[in-house]
């Protein structure tokens, strides 16, 4: 009897956490992987009772961070994050570590690999963004070894090396491509040698399930969305946009008029895929139609360089290099340009806009294609911040080579 | 009341008249736009500007420093990532040292970056004086432009390259420009914006431009302007690289004392005198024109250089006697700076002749060079012609 009382309260319990994270985002797991939940840098907390007068983001807490480009994941009151430890100028780590998100303290520590040293200067250690499942933490290094760690303490369960056991060979600046969980497969863009461009590893022990495409590894990170009412994964390899099913199948490709893409497919809509790098013709929007690939729309009003934008009510909003934009996603055309967040990144949270300049200044701005309207913003971080902000429970996570923050929103 | 033909034909053309007077044209709203930038009789005064500020790349903020002088000449130092970039311009050309390029050295600018650098040295506006400085300018009309309402003025500079001036309709401030730029010295489109006009003694100046060309983005924050202040002219010139300085001791006028060694006495004696010049041909280039008798008539034209990619000095001897080149290279040893002979031999098994020159007794109005011949592969050396180097003062 009490152990049946036991299981009842732990069902509560269960289902009780289950609604509270699904009424908060709508990932129990939150904010669990790069670009979000949904890898579409959205988040749809509302944020409607903030009173935007007199909202200031308010500092939680400011910790120090090794350098790395890594988003912040957070999930169950733990953030998960990537970063490097420089030994010497030559060497160091680069590690998976937990932080307590009330806090910023550190919970554990694991080393994954050698750092990567970036000699033209933009940033040493880690690129990929970590995602998390219910019980592990899958990561990325730069030098290209992919890691599966527990949650609970970050001891190493699983690792595969892309260049020694696939062949691949390190793109121009080092691994940065973000893993992806479909079911039970940890999902990669790995650039591997025989037809191992794209691998579906089993999360529990790194085993390869499937293989399929060539080419080589990209900056670019796989988007994993259901399109036509099958789960398929995206990736924008070079100049192909490659489809696949779950089970490995090619479903599509479609051959894209530009290559070197950083910046992730962005879903508009339920069946359009939105593409945009730095070279001509800056975007491409893709319908998917019963499985065939059409090119609906061109133009050059937006070119993302590595930073991603977000769709929210028929307009697509983003750095245009290094002005922050908001274009139609019907016609292409231009709403408003603001200039002066650099090369920055942004994140939609309910139907504001979260921004962060290349700098490290927080700005909260109206997603509307009407006119940039800033609500508040404040300088939260100094030096180079190229890595997107986090979103979950009302407050906001950013990082740069140095240090993490947390400010409250809400 | 209905209008009649005739009533409405006059109607039309009144509008018609009405709308030609209150048309702009580009002098008009030039005009608008120098009167904009403040007193034209201070900026006929104003020689030369020292400005330091903040300079963006790639999302970096570093200090800013730049010259810019009335007749079109440019200097700059700034930090572009991890490198330390240096530029400068005299008008007509000029130089960088960008290590990003992977060259330590200062090297000449291309026919893009000179028109790159006109852009950069613009010391008040392109439309001051345009007609004067074989501009021409048209007016494509109104536009808007991010929300602005700008007049966009075609631009043609003398050089050929097209700009577009997008100029703050309620301002007649410069908003944007649209020209070429480059990016690793290849032509690229970039787009400009300008903000912060700020008053220095009556003119007005922007201190904000942000530049994207390319996926690349700059930013220049201007923090002080200094006007006709103090600084070295020779900033501009292209420097000379140190190694080359180094052999800045053979650099004049000299009367040359030729010795020939006699075996017989075991002592040298006196063949020849001359003169010689030497003298920089290009920046990082010697070169000495000497004639004299040995026995017979050696007139050589001799170039030096600096190799930085194999850390030596190489030097080309034309023998006007042979009618034949010969390459040395060398370095610098304690305080004697010793040339050899390559072999220019198609074989390398033929050896043959081997020549040293051995600059010694360094000072700086005497040096000496033996030369001297090996033809054992260096093991004995038999001394050549000695030539003693006394400068002459004019």
């Amino acid at each position: 009897m009490k152990i049946k009382q036991k299981y009842l309260w732990i069902t509560i319990l269960l289902i009780g956490n289950v609604i509270i994270g699904v009424s908060q985002n709508n990932n129990p797991l939150g904010w669990n992987q790069f670009r979000g939940p949904d890898r579409n840098g959205a988040s749809i907390e509302s944020l409607s009772d903030v009173n935007w007068l007199e909202m200031q983001p308010e500092l939680i807490w400011k910790k120090e961070l090794g350098s790395g480009f890594s988003e912040l994941t957070i999930s169950e009151g733990i953030i998960y994050t990537m970063g490097s430890t420089k030994t010497d100028s030559l060497s160091g780590f680069e590690f998976v570590a937990a932080y307590d998100e009330k806090t910023g303290n550190k919970l554990w520590n694991t080393k994954v690999d050698s750092i990567y040293i970036d000699h033209d200067g933009w940033g040493d250690g880690p690129r990929s963004t970590t995602v998390i499942d219910e019980t592990q933490i899958y990561s990325l290094s730069a030098w290209g070894k992919l890691s599966a760690n527990l949650k609970e303490d970050g001891r190493l369960l699983w690792q595969v090396d892309f260049i020694k056991d696939f062949g691949s060979n390190i793109p121009r600046w080092g691994y940065a491509s973000s893993p992806v969980i479909v079911d039970d497969l940890l999902i990669m863009e790995v650039g591997g040698s025989d037809s191992r461009a794209f691998v579906a590893f089993d999360k529990k022990n790194g085993e390869i399930k499937w293989s399929n495409g060539d080419g080589n590894a990209s900056h670019d990170s796989p988007l994993s969305v259901v399109l036509d009412g099958q789960e398929q994964t995206i990736f924008a390899n070079g100049r192909t946009l490659y489809s696949y099913s779950t089970k490995g199948d090619t479903i599509w490709t479609y051959s894209m008029p530009f290559g070197g893409l950083t910046a992730i497919p962005l879903l508009i809509g339920e069946n359009k895929i939105f593409l945009s790098g730095v070279r001509n013709p800056g975007f491409i929007i893709v319908e998917i139609k019963d499985g065939k690939p059409t090119e609906i729309l061109h133009g050059n009003s937006m070119k993302n360089d590595f930073s991603s934008c977000v769709y929210h009510n028929g307009y697509i909003y983003g750095y245009h290099v290094a002005a922050l934009r908001c274009i139609s996603a019907e016609t292409g055309e231009v709403s408003w340009t603001k200039r002066g967040f650099g090369k920055g990144s942004l994140m939609l949270v309910d139907d504001k806009l979260v921004i962060l300049s290349d700098k490290g200044r927080l700005a909260i701005a109206d997603a509307t294609p009407k006119a940039y309207t800033e609500l508040t913003s404040i300088q939260a971080i100094n030096g180079k911040s190229w890595t997107a902000p986090s979103f979950l429970n009302g407050k906001v996570y950013i990082r740069n080579l140095t240090e993490m923050a947390c400010y409250k929103i809400k | 009341m209905e209008l009649n033909k005739k009533q409405y034909l006059l109607v039309v053309i009144m509008l018609f008249i009405i709308t030609l007077g209150n048309a702009q044209t580009v002098d008009d709203i030039i005009a608008k736009h120098l009167k904009a930038h403040g007193d034209l009789d201070k900026w006929d005064k104003v020689e030369s500007m020292k400005i330091t500020g903040r300079f963006t790349a790639f999302s970096v903020e570093d200090d800013f420093y730049a010259i810019k002088t009335k007749d079109g000449k440019y200097y700059s130092e700034l930090q572009l990532g991890k490198h330390g970039v240096i530029e400068a311009f005299d008008g007509k050309t000029g130089w960088t040292i960008d290590p990003w390029q992977d060259f330590s050295f200062p090297r000449e600018l291309n026919k893009n970056e000179r028109n790159v650098f006109i852009q950069k040295a613009e010391f008040f506006t392109p439309f001051y004086k345009y007609k004067e400085n074989g501009c021409t300018a048209e007016l494509l009309g109104k536009q808007v432009v991010d929300g602005v309402e700008v007049y966009a003025i075609k631009l043609e500079r003398p050089n050929g390259f097209v700009e577009t001036w997008y100029l703050d309709a309620d301002t007649y401030l410069e908003y944007k420009r649209e020209s070429r730029w480059v990016d690793f010295a290849y032509g690229v489109p970039a787009e400009t914006y300008f903000d912060d006009f700020r008053n220095i003694d009556g003119i007005i100046i922007p201190f904000f431009s942000e530049k994207t060309f390319w996926q690349r983005n700059r930013i220049i924050q201007i923090e002080n302007i200094e006007l006709n202040g103090e600084f070295d002219q020779n900033i501009f010139v292209m420097p000379r690289s140190n190694q080359i300085e180094k052999l800045n001791f053979l650099i004049g006028d000299w009367g040359v004392r030729i010795n020939m060694w006699s075996r017989r006495a075991n002592r040298w004696y006196k063949a020849d005198s001359t003169n010689s010049k030497i003298e920089y041909i290009a920046t990082n280039l010697i070169q000495e024109n000497i004639s004299f008798i040995d026995h017979f008539v050696q007139s050589n034209i001799t170039n030096f250089s600096f190799n930085a990619s194999s850390g030596n000095y190489f030097s080309t001897v034309y023998s006007g006697f042979s009618s034949e080149f010969q390459v040395f290279n060398g370095n610098f040893t304690d305080s004697t700076f010793v040339l050899q002979n390559i072999n220019m031999s198609c074989d390398s098994s033929d050896a043959s002749i081997q020549i040293k020159a051995t600059y010694s007794e360094i000072s700086k109005d005497s040096f000496v060079i033996d030369v001297s011949q090996s033809n054992d592969n260096g093991i004995n050396w038999m001394p050549g012609p000695q030539l003693v180097y006394g400068r002459i003062h004019k």
